[in-house]
């Protein structure tokens, strides 16, 4: 009996034509724009920085910041990714393997708090109270190159190689997700890629070898050339 | 004595039931021959609500003089028409005049349904009352002043209506004459496909050559190559009326409707019947449209939209992939006068017609999230204007128009 209840409460049987309903739709919500959503001043300013050295800004293009990562990590961590909202968050926590991923109980938003604050720390004991951004280039360089070799110990236990992974891996995310997200401004990275972008049919050009791709990258929010002038 | 007065009693019986079995023989064949009128009137795309009851009142008809509800056609005897007499039930259909002398509006299409014989409206009227009684209050008239006034129909039929039932043309096959019938009387095609005038009632010489309603465009139905159907043979069109798949189209909004409550079950014959009639209509259309040249600005911006949203179905030389997806080249319904139809599709998306012959009907989805109505007016104005396609070109009021439609 509890079987069969549960069976059809969960269960859902269609006759006729498939369920579909008119207008409907269910699209990505581009980010806000304005100022930060998770960090604070001092915080959003930090990992502006670390950004912009991660995606140095060259002849191939803009820099991390300026292609919007920072603001891409504000906006993922002050929604369900910050608060791992969709994933199971309860004990037991293992190691686990690397190609497992991330097996830790503290969530995004809170790695990021904690690992901001340690390296605001770090840096000012060792630079004469300096903040990150106010170093030179190289010294950034070396501070972010020592973190992800493993070779500092930031204070509060905080582990850096792990938080290194964070940052980078969230910045790349930033730079060739959809600009709906924040990131990837004018699909800077899709155009220097050659990346087509939010398309699924090339039927008209499987044929073509060794051409080159005619049409500019189409964001989920459309293209430039959707434009009549 | 008493053995023959039992004969006697036996044999008289046999004399009484004999002719009532009969009856009751002929009475379930009237019975069915009406469910089949109702089927070829399409009874239940006005009077059944979509997941209602049926026949026991519909969804409001947005008219452009204000909201119609039809009525409950259920024989319940308070709500519905179970207090009326047959006589009254085929006066109604003759004349538009119902029970109590109470003028019907003709969104009821009587103007075509004065055409039935006697025969087909009294099986009807049989099969009516045969159906589940539904105690449901329908307050039909929602017209604003002065238009909720009944007694101006009286006006109205004077000018524009026409009482009598369909003669047939000797010079003509039975089968043209069937499918004459068939389109002007139950199957009242007229009632969405003839424009209207500016009194909602058919224009004069207009006939069937696409209309707008409810926020899409019933499309010109007679044999013109260009927005008609002359291109379509006989056996196309009975095809698309059967499963509600053309040869480039798939029937969508209130026709793919009209293909699975009606045509898709009429019987073959039928079918064919209104497909000689059509086929007969003149391809008397002057209008010709020139395409657009594809350097102006519009068709360059609306070729990119296609590009990146519709081409992957449709194709990028409009072709489709029948009978998926339609193909736009050459497709009557993207090059009417109004662009309303393919202005919904691509607003708010449409399900094709379901039926027993094609059962997954496929759907397109709604754009409206992604495009402006700039855009979408573009990217029809690109579709009508491509690949042999020829039409006016699409603004952004007429998309703003269809939006507000819905």
């Amino acid at each position: 009996m509890l079987v069969g209840t549960t069976g059809s409460a969960f269960g859902r049987t269609f006759s006729g034509g498939l369920p579909w309903k008119a207008a409907s739709a269910d699209p990505p919500v581009p980010i806000s724009p304005g100022g930060w959503r998770f960090f604070t001043e001092g915080e959003g300013r930090l990992v502006s920085a670390i950004v912009d050295r991660l995606i140095p800004a060259d002849d191939l293009s803009v820099s991390g910041n300026d292609a919007g990562c920072a603001v891409y990590i504000d906006r993922q961590l002050a929604g369900d990714y910050g608060s791992s909202s969709r994933l199971y968050t309860k004990g037991p926590f293992l190691k686990g393997i690397p190609q497992q991923g991330y097996q830790g109980q503290p969530n995004p938003s809170e790695l990021y708090r904690r690992g901001l604050a340690a390296i605001t720390r770090y840096v000012a004991e060792k630079y004469d109270g300096k903040a990150f951004g106010d170093l030179s280039p190289d010294q950034q360089d070396s501070f972010l190159t020592e973190l992800e070799a493993d070779r500092i110990e930031l204070p509060d236990g905080v582990g850096g190689k792990e938080f290194f992974g964070f940052v980078l891996n969230n910045t790349m995310e930033g730079f060739f997700a959809d600009p709906v997200y924040g990131g990837n401004k004018d699909m800077v990275s899709w155009k220097m890629l050659g990346f087509p972008g939010a398309r699924y049919d090339y039927r008209d050009h499987v044929s073509k070898h060794n051409e080159p791709y005619p049409h500019p990258p189409v964001s989920i929010l459309g293209a430039m050339d959707w434009a009549s002038k | 004595m008493r053995h023959s007065l039992a004969l006697l009693v036996t044999t008289a019986m046999c004399a009484v039931l004999s002719p009532w079995s009969a009856s009751a023989a002929d009475q379930a064949d009237q019975i069915s021959r009406g469910q089949y009128q109702a089927i070829l009137g399409d009874c239940a795309a006005c009077h059944t609500k979509p997941g209602g009851q049926p026949l026991a009142g519909g969804a409001p008809l947005e008219t452009p003089f204000g909201p119609l509800v039809p009525p409950n056609i259920t024989p319940d005897l308070e709500t519905g028409i179970g207090s009326w007499t047959a006589e009254e039930f085929k006066t109604m259909m003759r004349t538009g005049i119902g029970h109590g002398g109470k003028r019907l509006y003709p969104a009821m299409p009587y103007p075509a349904y004065t055409k039935m014989s006697d025969r087909d409206v009294s099986d009807l009227w049989q099969y009516l009352t045969t159906v589940q009684p539904v105690k449901n209050e329908v307050e039909a008239n929602q017209l604003p002043f002065p238009f909720n006034i009944r007694f101006s129909l009286f006006g109205w039929n004077l000018l524009n209506f026409t009482e009598g039932t369909y003669q047939a043309d000797p010079s003509r096959s039975d089968e043209w004459n069937r499918g004459a019938y068939l389109v002007t009387g139950a199957g009242h095609c007229s009632t969405c496909h003839t424009p209207k005038s500016i009194m909602g009632a058919d224009q004069e010489g207009q006939f069937l050559k696409g209309s707008s309603l409810q926020g899409w465009y019933a499309p010109d139905i007679t044999g013109g190559n260009h927005t008609g159907i002359g291109s379509w043979t006989s056996d196309d069109i009975v095809t698309y009326l059967k499963t509600g798949v053309g040869t480039k189209t798939i029937a969508s909004g209130p026709m793919a409707e009209a293909i699975e409550n009606s045509t898709s079950r009429m019987e073959d014959a039928d079918l064919a019947a209104i497909a000689t009639y059509l086929k007969s209509l003149p391809d008397d259309s002057k209008a010709t449209s020139t395409a657009l040249p594809a350097n102006d600005p519009r068709m360059i911006a609306g070729q990119a939209i296609y590009r990146d949203n519709c081409s992957a179905c449709h194709s990028a030389d409009g072709k489709g992939a029948m009978p998926l997806f339609p193909a736009l080249s050459g497709n009557q319904i993207v090059q009417q006068g109004s662009p309303e139809t393919p202005a919904h599709l691509v607003l708010f998306g449409s399900q094709g017609a379901q039926t027993d012959a094609r059962p997954t009907n496929p759907s397109m989805p709604s754009l409206a999230w992604r495009l402006s109505d700039k855009q979408v007016a573009d990217v029809l104005t690109y579709v009508r204007n491509s690949w042999g396609n020829a039409a006016p070109a699409v603004t952004e009021s007429d998309i703003k128009k269809t939006m507000e439609s819905r």
